[in-house]
């Protein structure tokens, strides 16, 4: 080892300092935005028709606007602090109107509405955006919320009929990786489904079983098309497709006289069987499978946004949504991402009511720690914090800048109804009865939550809510009795099922304490890390298990459509076939207060059968500075950016 | 040296090669999958959903599918739960800020701990020796989320001289920069301290006093050359704990890192991402401890490369 290069070491270790330093030094450039928010974690994506969660909807609401907007309905603010917010036709809709039976919404684009490129809004990009949203490639999860378009969850699922009208997207993709620009779209009508197996060259019309490889073929009579009008009075071609990977072996030229070609998809004809169309530029039709009054609350959630089809033509998925590439039609632009860190917005000078829009930056971090948040919020570095730390909300409901108001959502525990002795409802109000739910929300919550009676939260209009047990230590000892455990004996071993979590742990050690005090009933408590929680949820190995759930839209039917037989949120085992009538009933009945009136009756029969233990009601937690305006509470706790303001005066006497 | 290297490297291979496999079984293996939510989708939307991420194909398929993306293109592929990016960008955007706190943290822990063991054992037994003893003592007992609160409530909310997190600044790495290299300060400054005790009562030391050079000379050209031996040993062990060790302090100061990515990898079942991640980590521990062996060569002339 010459001397040359034991010297060089020192220096090389000082100049990976040096570079250190130069990339840190380079960091310090940017200047904070207007308005800084933490948003509580990263975004999944600012996709709209792949994301779920609050983080993601509060960034999509900022960067695209769908055909209605959620706002705040009044100035005031009702008894409880809330402000209830409205789908309001403050979208890219001017106006709409629905048929008298309910079920065919018309939507009136506004005039003159751009894209952040410049480019017009129309119909159109409303009917692709929908288009795409159901498209199975595009794996939407929140896909559902337009299921109750007609022949959306047929087109989505793939569904086929004998006779169906089809759409054929050949294997021709100018790019194999990418869903859009699509393949050559053929259509035609489905006559079957046959399995080809490579091997006795045979097809049959069932699939073979398993161990014997066989490769579905669709047969399809394909009709010609002439300057893109599909001519259904022609003559059709007789065709049989078979997916583009599915090819087991060599595929024959012909099957049944039928010339082979392959496809990426097969699925019912988009334009003849799904109930969205766009009429002309300005006028967007909707058929919806029945009256659903609710609608126009999903069209102004956020997974219905529209997006722009040449941006995401041009760059695929997820290309399109890098800053620089993503076209928006929302009140913000993204201006650019640092993964985990922030994401900021600036002012779209091309939003149609960008007059209103006041902030000109908006940063939304991604800080996870709620006492973090709470640090950067009292140092002044964020202006508003989604959440804080529990055990500092007793000192912070004093201050004006913390805004808590109740929630769309309820905490529960689900009961596994196939485990013994939780078959029994007499079991299962009894252990109800036992817990003390006030004790709950005062001692360990301490965040100003409701103790629940029913599973639907207050805070919709005009629902009255079901009325469950209350806490009655004598008469839940009398039940256990009856149920054959006088005094908790001979009850057999039951677990309480939670997700690693300080609070969870609390409110079951207390729950765990009132059964054995009031009932003598002993539980184990058992934690699991979170995906672990979910995945013995879902096969239903648990006895007790803690939940919550956050309702989609203001509606009773977004908590109670999660409990019919074989729901794929139900996990409880239990079914009641009048519940899941009444559900049914309710959806398609046409008058708003009967309506009501059959989910009311549903929520009940949960309430007396008990398949569940409502616990308490959430409230949101945000601190907000006392410069910002515009912010109001409400039951869904979201609150759009762009009508903040921000008091200059107060502000600046802050500062000094 | 060259020989070395090539073993190393063939070693490298094959390291990378056990814990990928490790790594995929141990992530199928475990309950749950990135598709479970409390809301749970319906089986016609997850199987849509598991097909764009191939998680529908056999086992094995996908074992091979991952590698032959690792092997031919360096693309570890899209990321499922942050699906705006792939693998590859999440890691390009967090390596730099883990690197910069790491290289600060480092640096921080090897001036304060090197110049507080050689002092210390200068002045052995003085007051100076003890209190820097006590120090270092501290500097490792003391868990870095409890120094890292402690340096918040004093930096941040009584004196206010740094913000009490985010990432954009020079400002904001110096309080997790010093509350990551606290503990390998301290153990810094005891290897340097007992490294140097050692040293100073050899006889080429005698010597060099002897010579007639100052104890300045004879402190940092000789006595601190021999003393460093422990020091350096010690160091790629030491930057892997940096490296992973950063995990907390990211969450505490809001760092965008790669100790947060890794972290929520693993429990949002996010697999692709996982991968790269422990990946990446195996290469850079591999680096560093080829890096420390070179350099134990270079600065000791009796260590012999062959």
């Amino acid at each position: 080892m010459s001397n040359r290069i034991r010297k060089s070491y020192p220096l090389f270790l000082l100049l990976m300092i040096v570079m250190g330093l130069g990339y840190a030094v380079n960091l310090g450039q940017l200047e904070p935005a207007e308005f800084t928010f933490n948003n509580g974690a990263e975004i999944k994506t600012v996709d709209p028709a792949l994301a779920t969660g609050a983080p993601e909807g509060r960034i999509i609401n900022g960067l695209f606007e769908g055909l209605l907007r959620n706002l705040p309905s009044t100035d005031k603010a009702e008894a409880n602090g809330t402000v209830p917010m409205r789908p309001a036709t403050q979208g890219m809709a001017e106006s709409y109107s629905v048929s008298e039976d309910g079920t065919v919404y018309t939507f009136h684009i506004r005039q003159n509405v751009l894209w952040s490129n410049g480019d017009p809004f129309t119909a159109h990009d409303m009917e692709w955006s929908w288009m795409r949203m159901l498209h199975p490639e595009t794996a939407s999860e929140y896909v559902y919320q337009l299921y109750y378009v007609k022949g959306a969850d047929r087109y989505n699922k793939g569904e086929l009929n004998t006779g169906d009208r089809v759409e054929i997207e050949l294997a021709n993709r100018a790019n194999a990786q990418q869903l859009f620009p699509r393949g050559t779209i053929r259509r035609g009508v489905f006559s079957k489904i046959g399995y080809w197996n490579p091997d006795t060259k045979i097809i049959t019309d069932t699939a073979p079983e398993s161990g014997i490889s066989w490769t579905k073929v669709f047969f399809v009579d394909v009709f010609p098309e002439k300057n893109g009008q599909v001519r259904w009075d022609a003559t059709p071609r007789a065709m049989a497709y078979v997916m583009h990977n599915a090819s087991k072996g060599n595929l024959p030229e012909m099957i049944e006289g039928r010339p082979v070609e392959t496809c990426h998809h097969v699925l019912v004809d988009f334009k003849s069987s799904v109930g969205i169309l766009a009429i002309d530029d300005q006028t967007f039709r909707v058929q919806l499978k029945s009256r659903t009054t609710y609608f126009p609350d999903l069209v102004a959630f956020y997974p219905l946004y529209p997006v722009h089809r040449p941006t995401i033509e041009k760059y695929g998925s997820p290309g399109w949504t890098k800053p620089g590439n993503l076209v928006c039609n929302g009140p913000f632009l993204l201006q650019f991402r640092r993964i985990r860190d922030r994401l900021r917005m600036i002012k779209n000078a091309r939003y149609w009511n960008a007059k209103q829009v006041e902030l000109n930056s908006i940063d939304a971090l991604s800080v996870q720690s709620e006492t973090t948040s709470l640090n950067m919020y009292v140092n002044g570095q964020i202006d508003w914090s989604t959440t804080v730390p529990n055990m500092v909300i007793p000192d912070l409901r004093k201050r004006d800048d913390f805004k808590s108001a109740p929630m769309l959502t309820t905490y529960f525990y689900r009961f596994n109804v196939n485990r013994k002795p939780l078959d029994q409802v007499r079991v299962r109000r009894a252990l109800n009865m036992a817990i003390d739910k006030k004790k709950i929300v005062e001692q360990v919550t301490k965040a100003g939550n409701v103790p629940a009676r029913s599973f639907v939260p207050p805070g919709i209009d005009n629902y009255n809510s079901a009325r469950g047990d209350i806490f009655d230590v004598s008469k839940a000892r009398q039940l256990l009795a009856e149920a054959g455990f006088p005094g908790g004996r001979n009850f057999p071993a039951i677990r309480i099922l939670f997700n690693t979590s300080d609070m969870h742990k609390d409110i079951a050690q207390v729950i765990q304490q009132d059964w054995k005090e009031h009932l003598g009933v002993n539980v184990q408590l058992e934690n699991y890390e979170w995906r672990t929680f979910l995945a013995t949820l879902s096969q239903k190995d648990y006895e007790v298990a803690r939940s919550g759930w956050i309702g989609d839209y203001p509606d009773p039917n977004t908590f109670l459509d999660m409990f019919v037989t074989d729901g794929a949120n139900n996990q409880t085992n239990w079914s009641n076939a009048r519940y899941d009538e009444l559900i049914e009933q309710a959806k398609f009945e046409p008058d708003y207060q009967k309506r009501l009136g059959l989910l009311t009756e549903a929520e009940q029969i949960l309430m007396d059968e008990q398949p569940i233990i409502p616990i308490y009601f959430y409230v949101s937690k945000n601190l907000v500075q006392p410069h910002i305006l515009g912010f109001s509470s409400n039951v869904q706790d979201v609150h759009p950016l762009h009508i903040l303001k921000i008091d200059n005066q107060q502000f600046s006497t802050r500062d000094q | 040296m060259l020989r070395i290297l090539v073993t190393r490297l063939g070693w490298m291979v094959l390291t990378f090669w056990v814990v990928y496999t490790l790594t995929f079984m141990l992530m199928h293996a475990v309950p749950g999958g990135p598709f479970d939510s409390e809301r749970r989708v319906s089986e016609e939307i997850k199987r849509n959903l598991e097909a764009k991420y191939n998680l529908d194909k056999p086992w094995i398929e996908q074992y091979l599918l991952m590698l032959e993306g690792i092997v031919l293109r360096g693309d570890f592929g899209p990321s499922i739960r942050l699906s705006d990016y792939s693998v590859n960008e999440v890691i390009a955007q967090g390596f730099p800020v883990s690197a910069a706190l790491g290289i600060f943290a480092m640096v921080f822990a090897l001036s304060l701990g090197l110049s507080a063991g050689v002092l210390s054992a200068m002045f052995r037994g003085s007051l100076l020796d003890l209190s820097f003893r006590v120090l270092a003592t501290l500097g490792i007992a003391v868990p870095n989320f409890v120094l890292a609160s402690v340096a918040v409530i004093l930096f941040s909310f009584v004196l206010q001289w740094f913000p009490s997190a985010g990432w954009g600044s020079l400002k904001q790495i110096v309080l997790p920069a010093l509350c990551l290299g606290a503990p390998f300060a301290g153990y810094i400054a005891r290897l340097t301290r007992t490294g140097m005790l050692e040293v100073l009562g050899q006889d080429y030391i005698r010597t060099a006093y002897a010579k007639g050079l100052s104890t300045r000379q004879v402190v940092l050209k000789h006595a601190l050359r021999g003393a460093m031996l422990p020091v350096v040993s010690y160091l790629g062990p030491a930057t892997a704990a940096i490296l992973t060790g950063s995990l907390v302090l990211e969450k505490i100061f809001a760092l965008p890192g790669m100790g947060s990515h890794f972290v929520e990898a693993a429990l949002q079942r996010d697999y692709p991402m996982a991968m790269g991640m422990v990946m990446v980590y195996t290469g850079l521990l591999f680096v560093m401890n080829t890096l420390v062996d070179i350099s134990y060569g270079i600065i000791d002339p009796r260590v012999d490369m062959e």
